[in-house]
Formats: structure tokens, sequence, C-alpha cells
């Protein structure tokens, strides 16, 4: 200690500076150097097009002909003069709300309920896996029509109670309930997350928690959910971006239309009508950077909020 | 046993007989299977129309088939020009090759921003969920026209190279959240014996990670073998065609599909991607809680 | 152009291999222009698109590498490529798009080959100038069709209702249609489908009163007072019970699954003469088809024969005199056309038409037969629609009619909205 203190004063300036470069090779390279690969993409696939498709926010741009600037014009029409542009935000909205807390809830329950030590549990973890396979084959449009059509198997289920159903998913009332239903029952991803951090959880913290006598709830509530709030932040975040994009289910479903009268018209749906449908690839532009500052507000807000309720090792 | 209502039920659990709680199982399984019917209905009915005369398909009202035919399994292998055996050879290397860039790639990412310390790490880690927020159609073009300047274009290297430069935020984000439920105490342990943070990546955190790294690889392959708007831009020969893009090319909105040969080679699409769910799953539930480490 | 494709020999594993060695000894490589050609359809479209493709490489060298898609995965492709500055040679284009194409020349006028590599001295006249935008020949028509209606001639009989002829009349529908519902057969199946958002059929309908669609100088041909009337008629027939319930008709997204006349519900659906041979393979019912309805007996002019689809050269081709010499081949050799058949509408050239009309199965023949005579229903060729057609059609016409149906706006209401909403979107494609 003394050793050191004695080399400062006035040369230490000079010798800083090597030991500057020193402490930044040693403090930040190692990050940069696992980061590389990533920066790499990131620099040279992905922020270009990004920046690119900001700039066509702010011109028109009709695919088969330059792009002409024209100012804030797309995002003005879009908050002023286009009521299209509302009917899909409150289709969306409606949709985020409803689907993301219910498929999260679903995906957990029957991960808790797989990871009991069920005999069986690969072959139904594997079956209820087996909806998000689909993913959007045209099998998933016949198969819900068959379901929530007017002569469908929920109708035919409820005139048992002598109730005469409406044709659900081609009800404007009801059909985005049915797209609902769609993203809970493709519920396959977030569950396999959930399982595998409920698998991170140490088994013998459950181990001494019983021998102290506590309940499973208790447990659950001092063990299990603290330990998993990094994957139930993660899933949050992640469906909810997913949904607020949700796109193909719509788009199979209602074959691209967004119809009856508009009710499923999914903001990315829309945007990719505006986009390749009606040539407006400036305006579709302007869309995808609202719906990107929407959900980056909400994803901020999720991060400031997290250091309160999510558990973290460190 | 008196003071929680929700208490009440599991303490009461506990105190069954082993013929009551024989019970509670059975009913347990009951529930489960009821609702693998429900998961399963869709493949039974896809099975059902690879099967059934083509008029049949959405005009009979009962799943089993009036007469049954493996007609649409040749006609479907053989009806593209190209066999599809080339379309599962293109999906295969596809998807594993993506399986292996994303895997590696971004575990890496997930390493700095889960375990390292650096500048600039919390802007970096928002622009690689900014990444994750923008719509994918709004890039699409730009980035067409980025890959045919590097003369990717018509070979797997747009759908390929990506996954190797850890393009997908969703895997990253994914680890990040697991390794930093790592015990802390593993790397400080580590570091004091001396450790590159490369070994303690290599060593300590990614064996404790089965479960997290079988998921990712999981998702890729099955995602990377049902995407279908990225081969449909980059792809335009046949032979370099995906499954998923022989698929769609079947039905036609406007004229004859073949909705046999369709629904025939989308059952045969599923058993690569269920195989590999079968198998790497096992991974699932290995990791901290079975190899016993102590926190 | 040899690294590339090393590359793809790399990348593409072996079967690739095998297929890109199996190319370098076809002496076709080394000769001619090798271009690319892209079209939508199914398998069976494909099937004889590519015999025509090998018939015309063997004979004069070159190749032509086919890509074709179903029509919902082929525009976004096709506006990639072309804003990519990629586009393929030969584009497989519809009545649609071809204005937009035209427009921002993406694809070429094929005027200077006319007479020269494009030979259309045989062609016929109205499919010719269905090809033209602003007077210049942009696409080449590889068939003609025209709108009918088709039957399920089988629910007909089990009602033991006479079957619709070509002069069925808008009344029909009604009068018709209770008999047809009154008899009740399978579960509830009425005489036709609600058709009030189906493009095609209004204008079939305006075209008999003597009005258009849309107007040669890209305006709304009609006003609010028809499109009122349209919706009031339509009211009626859904009040009387004689068409699909709105939930119903709803359910038809599009594909032909997904249709009235496939899911059983209803007995005659507005369609397209090319389309039957689809439809039919999906039905074990014996389909067929007549015309549009009538507006009253001897009123006809509804119908035109429009061309199917298009080739055009894309504006950014290195080959465009090749593409053009393939395409007179295409449309003007009798053996190509026999491997065509009429599976993209009735071919145009006349020497070609008497060369495949024996060679046609029977439900070709209907289709072959109906389009060859139309007698009265025939009406002139409209002008080509404008650039907004399409975006008038899917996002108001055809939600507005369902708005209409599932009773949330009245016809009136619905009727001055739509035509102030059309002018808004002309103007601002304009």
């Amino acid at each position: 200690m003394t050793a050191r203190s004695l080399e400062s004063g006035a040369p230490a300036r000079e010798r800083a500076a090597p030991s500057l470069w020193a402490r930044i090779w040693q403090n930040d390279a190692p990050g940069y150097l696992f980061l590389l690969p990533w920066l790499i993409g990131f620099l040279g696939l992905t922020v270009g097009p990004m920046v690119t498709s900001l700039y066509l926010s702010f011109t028109h741009f009709d695919l088969l002909t330059a792009p002409r600037w024209t100012g804030v014009d797309n995002y003005m029409r879009m908050f002023t003069n286009d009521p299209k542009f509302w009917a899909s935000m409150r289709v969306t909205m409606f949709f985020v709300i409803f689907s993301v807390p219910l498929k999260l809830a679903f995906a957990l329950g029957v991960a808790m309920l797989l990871n009991r030590g069920i005999r069986g549990l690969p072959l139904y973890r594997a079956l209820f896996y087996l909806p998000s396979l689909l993913g959007a084959s045209v099998a998933i449009a016949i198969l819900w029509r068959q379901i929530f059509a007017g002569d469908g198997l929920v109708n035919k289920f409820l005139s048992i109670f002598g109730i005469v159903g409406p044709s659900w998913i081609s009800n404007p009332n009801y059909s985005l309930w049915t797209l609902i239903v769609l993203s809970i029952w493709q519920f396959g991803s977030p569950m396999i997350i959930f399982l595998a951090g409920l698998r991170q959880i140490p088994q013998d913290m459950y181990e001494a928690a019983s021998l102290d006598g506590a309940s499973k709830w208790r447990q659950f509530v001092k063990i299990t959910l603290p330990l998993l709030t990094p994957v139930v932040f993660f899933n949050a975040i992640i469906q909810t971006i997913e949904a607020f994009k949700s796109f193909t289910p719509a788009f199979i479903i209602s074959g691209g239309t967004g119809n009856p009268i508009n009710s499923t018209l999914f903001y990315t749906l829309y945007l990719y009508q505006e986009a390749f449908g009606f040539f407006r690839m400036g305006y579709a532009s302007a869309l995808a950077w609202v719906l990107l500052a929407l959900v980056g507000l909400f994803t901020a807000f999720s991060f400031l909020t997290s250091k309160y309720w999510v558990h973290y090792d460190d | 046993m008196t003071d929680a209502p929700n208490k009440l039920t599991v303490v009461g659990l506990r105190k069954l007989t082993p013929m009551q709680r024989r019970l509670v199982s059975v009913l347990i399984h009951v529930a489960l299977l009821g609702a693998s019917v429900l998961m399963l209905y869709p493949l039974l009915w896809m099975l059902a129309a690879s099967f059934r005369p083509e008029n049949e398909i959405f005009t009979s009202a009962s799943i089993i088939p009036s007469a049954w035919s493996l007609d649409a399994y040749f006609r479907g292998w053989n009806g593209l020009r190209t066999s599809f055996g080339t379309f599962f050879t293109n999906s295969f290397i596809i998807s594993i090759l993506s399986v292996c860039g994303n895997v590696m790639a971004c575990s890496m990412a997930a390493f700095a921003f889960a375990r390292l310390q650096f500048r600039g790490k919390n802007f970096w880690f928002a622009l690689m969920l900014m990444t994750l927020m923008l719509p994918y159609q709004v890039t699409l073009i730009p980035q067409y026209v980025l890959f045919r300047q590097l003369g990717w274009v018509n070979t797997f290297l747009p759908l390929v190279v990506p996954k190797f430069l850890a393009a997908d935020g969703f895997f990253i984000f994914l680890m990040v959240q697991f390794f930093r439920g790592l015990p802390k105490e593993l790397d400080e342990a580590a570091q004091m014996d001396g450790c590159s943070p490369w070994r303690i990546y290599w060593k300590i955190v990614l064996p404790l990670s089965m479960p997290v790294l079988a998921t990712a690889a999981i998702f890729t392959f099955i995602w990377t073998w049902d995407d279908f708007f990225g081969p449909l831009i980059y792809l335009s020969e046949m032979r370099t065609y995906t499954v998923m893009l022989g698929l769609r090319t079947f039905t036609d909105s406007t004229g004859m599909s073949d909705y046999g040969g369709l629904f025939a080679m989308s059952v045969l699409s599923l058993v690569p991607i269920f195989l590999f769910f079968l198998f790497f799953q096992r991974l699932l539930i290995e990791g901290i809680a079975t190899t016993g480490m102590k926190r | 152009m040899t690294i590339r494709i090393d590359r793809r020999q790399f990348l593409m594993g072996s079967s690739a291999l095998v297929a890109a060695g199996a190319a370098g000894v076809m002496p076709a490589w080394a000769q001619g222009a090798n271009m690319r050609l892209t079209f939508w359809g199914g398998q069976d479209r494909a099937d004889r698109t590519y015999g025509v493709t090998d018939l015309y490489t063997a004979a004069n060298g070159g190749s032509i590498e086919g890509e074709f898609l179903a029509w919902n995965d082929y525009w976004p492709k096709l506006a990639t490529q072309t804003a990519g500055g990629n586009a393929p040679d030969l584009i497989q284009m519809d009545y649609r798009y071809i204005v937009e194409y035209a427009q921002r020349n993406a694809i070429a006028s094929l005027d200077e080959f006319v007479g020269g590599a494009l030979k259309l001295d045989d062609f016929d006249a109205d499919q010719l100038e269905g090809g033209k935008v602003n007077g210049q020949l942009y696409g080449i028509s590889l068939g003609a069709n025209t709108v009918a209606t088709l039957i399920n001639t089988a629910a007909f009989e089990e009602a033991d209702i006479a079957v619709p002829t070509s002069d069925w009349t808008y009344d029909d529908i009604l009068a018709t249609g209770e008999a047809f519902a009154a008899a009740n057969v399978r579960n509830g199946m009425k005489m036709m489908t609600d058709s009030s958002g189906t493009e095609p059929m209004l204008d079939n309908w305006l075209r008999q009163k003597g009005l258009a669609l849309y107007t040669a100088e890209g305006e709304l041909g009609f006003g609010a007072d028809e499109m009122i009337e349209w919706f009031t008629m339509w009211n009626s027939f859904r009040d009387a019970g004689v068409i699909v319930s709105p939930e119903d008709q709803a359910l038809d997204t599009g594909p032909l699954e997904t249709t009235m006349l496939v899911s059983g519900k209803a007995a005659m659906m507005p369609s397209n003469s090319n389309q039957l041979v689809g439809y039919q393979a999906l039905l074990p019912d014996r389909l067929d088809m007549v015309g549009y309805p009538r507006l009253a007996p001897g009123v006809g002019g509804g119908h035109y024969r429009k061309p199917s689809m298009f080739f055009s050269v894309a504006g950014s081709s290195a080959n465009k005199e090749a593409a053009a010499e393939f395409l007179s081949f295409f449309i003007n050799d009798p053996d190509a056309g026999k491997i065509l058949g009429v599976e993209r509408g009735v071919p145009c050239a006349a020497a070609v038409r008497d060369a495949v009309a024996p060679t046609l199965d029977a439900q070709n023949q209907i289709a072959l037969h109906f389009v060859a005579n139309l007698g009265d229903l025939l009406g002139p060729l409209p002008p080509p629609p404008p650039a907004a057609a399409g975006e008038i059609d899917i996002s108001l016409l055809r939600t507005l009619s369902q708005e209409v149906a599932f009773g949330g706006r009245s016809a009136e209401d619905a009727g001055v909205y739509f035509v102030n909403e059309a002018a808004a979107i002309l103007d601002r494609a304009s």
C-alpha cells in the first residue's frame, strides 16, 4: 500500500493512461468479446434495415418507385384521419389485455401440474405442446371453424342445455374472442419456459421447507413464486410484445381481411394490408414505429418496476 | 389447519389415505387425458383428411373416412416437381444450423448481459429489446436489399447467418433471465480460483443451464422449421424450398388445390419436429434441480 | 456467377448438388437466354406451365427457371423482389395489379415487340385490349374467362326445383329462393349466397343498368342511389330468408374450402367460369354453371370476357425480347395450348382454341362452352380499373356489406358512406 502511494504524484498522470487502458481491457473487454457475435449481427444486419424503415416512415413509398419525402404526413394521417388505425389499435389492445394474462395463468397452472412428478410427464408435456407445433397450419383455420361456427362443436354442446349459440367465429361481437382462445390454446412455449424455470429451483429448498412444516401453498408463495419471478417477468414481457405484434392467427382465420367488420383487424394485419396490399410501405413503416414506441414504453415501464418484484440472485 | 382456508385443502390432501391418494391421482390423469384429446384433435383431423377422398375432406361431418387410401401421401411426396425429400433435407440443414448458431451466439451474448460488467451494457440491452418490437413486415424490404447486395439471395445464408449472429433477441433475453438466476457465489468462487470469464461460461454457467439451452434448441428448431416468410422471400428455386414453403404451394385460392397432398405432407412435416421435441425435452429436466447444487 | 453457384452448392446439400450437376451437363445451359418466370397457382397449373417451358427450352435453348406460389404469398414476394431490383423476367399479372405495376414501370410495355418477337395476328381483340394501360400493351391475356354462377345441381334435385338457367333474374332469387328454403334440404340450405359484398356481382348489376363500376377516367361510375338500391335489394333477400345468414356468409374468407358452396350452406354462388373445376374437386355433388342473374327477363350486357390473368415482362428484365418470344410461343403454339388446356381460361388465339377444344374433359367443356356462348349476356369490355380498386373492394365494399348485413348500418347510410369513402380512397391514391 505504501509503496503504491509513494509512486503516485506528478508522474502518475503519465502512468495513468496505460493503466486506464489496462483497466478498460480488464473490465470491459470480456463483456464486449462475449457480445461480439451479436454486435456484428446488430450493426451489420439489423440496424441498417431498422433505420431505413424509420426513414421510410417519413416518406411516401409505393415499393415500386423511389420513396418520396413527405415529412410527418404519415403520422398526421394516422392520428387525425384514419379510423382504421384506431379500430386496429382497439382490437389489438383488447387482444393483449385478455389473451396475455389468461395464457400466462394457464401456462403456469399446467406447468405446475406437470412439475409434480406425475407419471407420464414427458408424454403430457409433448401432447400439450402439440397445438404450438401446428403453428400457422391451414388445419388450424379449418379446426377453429369446426369448433366455433354456427353448427360447430361449441353450439352442439350448448344445445344440450337448450341454448342456441351464435356463429362465434364469424359474428363481429365474438370473433375476437375465438382468437383469444386460440392464443391461449397455443400455450406451449410459455409452459415449457415455466417448466424449465421450475426445474431450476433447487429441490432441497422444498425439502427443508417441508421439514419445517410449511404447507404446499406456503412453499409456492415463499419459494416457487419468488424464484420464478425472472421467468414470469420474461414470459410477461415477451408474450405482451408478441401479442402486440400478433399477425398469423388473424391472418389465417380471417383470410387476411380482418373481418367480420374489422373485428379481427389486428394492428400488424392492418400494417401488412397497407404495405403489401395497397402499396403504402411508408405509411406501414410509420405504423410500425408507433407500435414500437408503444411497446417500448410498456417494456421500459415493466423494467422500471421489475426491481420491486423480480427476484434475481444478484 | 384452521388459520387459512387455502391451506386447508392442501394440508387436507396430506391426510388422505393411500386409497384416496390414488383416487386423486387417477382424477388428475383423467383431466390431463381429457385435455390431451383437445390438443390432439386437430392432428387426428389432419390424419383423417390425409387418408380420405378429396371431395370428402370439407363435406363430411364424420372424422372417420369413408374410404382409406395412402394415395395422398404418394401424390404429395412427388407432387411438386421436386420431391418432398429435398424439402425435408433443406429444412433439416437450415434448422440444425439455426439451432447451433442460436444456442452458441445467444448464450454468449446472454452471458455478457447477465454475468459480466461493462460500460454501455444497459444501452445495448435496450437496443436488443428494441429489435424485438419492430414488426418484421417493415424491415423486410431493406433487409432483402441488403442481402441481395451481399449476393445471399437464393441461398440459405439469409436464413442461417443471422442465427450465428444472435439476431433473435428472444433467446438472448430468455437466457439472460435464467443465467441471472444461477447462484452468484459460483462464479465468485471460480473467479477467486483465477478462472477466466470464458471458463466460467463454459464450465459453470452452460452445464448448469441445460433446461434453458434445451428450451432454446427446441424453440429454434421448431420455429425455424415452421418459419414461412423468410424462406418465401429469400428462396426462389424449388430445389432450395423448405417443407413449409412446399406445403403452402399445395393450395391456391384461385384454382385447383391438392388438399389431400397438403394434409398428408403436413402430417409428415410434424414428425421431425415432434421427434426433436421428444428427444430434447429430456434435457429440460436436467440442471440445478437434479444435479443437486446447493445455493 | 461461378462464385455464387459454388456457394450454393456448398450450402444446399447433396440434393442440390445433384441438381446443379445435372443442370451443368444440359446443353441448354450454354446457349439462349436464362430467364426466370413466376406465377401464382396450384400444382395443376404448375405442371402445365412447366410442360410448356420444357417444350420451349428443348426447342430453343436457354433456360426458364419457374417458381409458383399461392395467391396470398405471391404478391408480397413479387413486391419485395421488385423493390429489391430482383424481379423475375416473366411475371404473371392480375387485372387488379396491372395498372399499379405498369404505371410505375415495374413491368415493360410490349408494344415494340408486337409483330416481331410477339405475334398477335390471331389474338382476340378484346383480350388484347384488356392488357392495355394508358393505351400501351403491358400484359398478354393467358385466357378469357367470365363471371358465372356455380350451381349445386344435386341440391336442386333434392329440393325438387328446376335448376335455373342463364335466364334467371334477381326476382328469381326471391321467388325460387322461397320455394328452395321451404323445401328445407340439407339442414336448411339456402338457394343463394349473400353476395352484397361481391365486387364482380355489383359490377355486373351496374353494367346491366348501363352504368359501370369505374369510368375510363378512373372515377366511380355510379352514385349513392344505386348503392342504396343495391344494399336494399340484398336486405330484402335477407329478410325473406332466401340467402344465407350474415354469420354464415362471414365464414367465407376467400379460400375455396370456406365458401358457402363447399360448406353446403348455399346451392348457388357467384364465381368465375374457370373455377368450376377447382370447386368440383372438393364436392361430391355435380356442379354446373349459368350466368349472373338478370335485372329483368331479356336484360343482358352485364358479362364480359375478362382476361383471367396476364403474363408481363419485368421493366428491369435484361431479356425483354427473349421473354416476348417465349410469350408468343406460350399463347400461339398449338402443342403448348394442348398442354395448358383451359386451366387459365379459354385460349385467346383462335387456332389454339380449335386445337384445344377436342382434348377437354366434361367440366372443362362446360366452361369453354359457357364462355363461348354468352349470347346477349355479353357486353363491352370495361376500361381497366383504377389502381385503388382493390382497396375499395377489400377495405370498403366487403366490410360495409357486412355492416349492413349484421344490421350495424342502414342501406341508406351505407350507400352514401360508400360513395364518399370510395371517392376519398381514389383521391388519396392519385
